[in-house]
């Protein structure tokens, strides 16, 4: 899957953290600092893999408070330290893959500080989904640019 | 993390949305019902394709055709929409509280290491 490049995000955060570049880089890209914070808050990470390196795997079991437990996985599609890192993940239920989401983030230094900016692009359905509308299409990566403007209208 | 109950109607409103001719049925009908023919004028399409179009929208929900025989106006249902801008939301959420996190934990790490400066 391509990125498209003039797709608009669906969802896009921009944080700045009193931190260098290097260390939020680390915070992203070692198991051991990413199982520290990603994650609604109360929640732990047992399970975290990270092999930041194009084609490797990110794998994440969250447990919330309760006790219930949220694996997800994604792979790296692009990863250039410290300033670009770019995975996919598949949304699934019941065990079949509903789409993708395409997650880029961006670190730019400025003044010691570090500002990240991730962007989540809604890739593609499944061609399950894509036969049962019909097999008009076939693999989408289409963003959903205007659905803003389609709500903010309806 | 993000899955939930509605993410099969999700995915489907999804692939309905990942189409800019489809989009731009949905962003006309925004402004209100219209009919097939008004519908097809602005894409240089024959009414089949358009047709087509509309048949996966409202497979989607994302429309309702109107029963008359002659004129069946096209109108926008925004309930699935809302389905997709939730989990956008939730998404979000995840993120906005993932950050507050790291955000705390640079602070901690950062203390840490200042601390381990000043033993040496």
């Amino acid at each position: 899957m391509v990125e498209n490049a003039s797709a608009r995000p669906d969802m896009t955060i921009v944080r700045v953290f009193d931190a260098p570049r290097r260390l939020v880089w680390q915070a992203w890209t070692e198991a051991e600092r990413l199982a520290q914070w990603f994650g609604p808050k109360g929640f732990t990470n047992p399970v975290c893999e990270v092999d930041a390196r194009p084609g490797g795997m990110l794998r994440v079991t969250m447990e919330s408070p309760d006790g219930s437990l949220y694996p997800m996985e994604a792979v790296f599609d692009e990863v250039v330290a410290p300033e670009r890192l770019v995975w996919t993940t598949s949304v699934e239920h019941d065990g079949n893959v509903s789409f993708d989401i395409r997650q880029v983030t961006t670190f730019v230094e400025r003044d010691g500080k570090t500002e990240v900016t991730t962007q989540a692009f809604v890739l593609r359905s499944t061609p399950e989904a894509a036969e049962a509308l019909g097999g008009m299409e076939q693999g989408w990566s289409q963003s959903l640019d205007k659905l803003g403007d389609v709500l903010a209208g309806g | 993390m993000v899955s939930n109950a509605a993410s099969d109607r999700l995915s489907t409103t999804l692939a309905a949305l990942a189409d800019p001719t489809r989009r731009a049925i949905l962003a006309r009908l925004a402004s209100g019902e219209t009919s097939v023919t008004e519908l097809a004028k602005p894409f240089r399409m024959t009414l089949p394709a358009v047709s087509k179009h509309l048949k996966v929208l409202e497979r989607a929900g994302l429309i309702a055709r109107g029963r008359s025989a002659q004129w069946r106006p096209c109108k926008l249902d925004a309930g699935p929409m809302r389905d997709v801008a939730e989990w956008v939301q939730n998404y979000r959420r995840f993120w906005d509280t993932s950050f507050d996190r790291l955000d705390d934990y640079l602070i901690d790490v950062q203390a840490k290491e200042k601390n381990r400066g000043r033993k040496r």
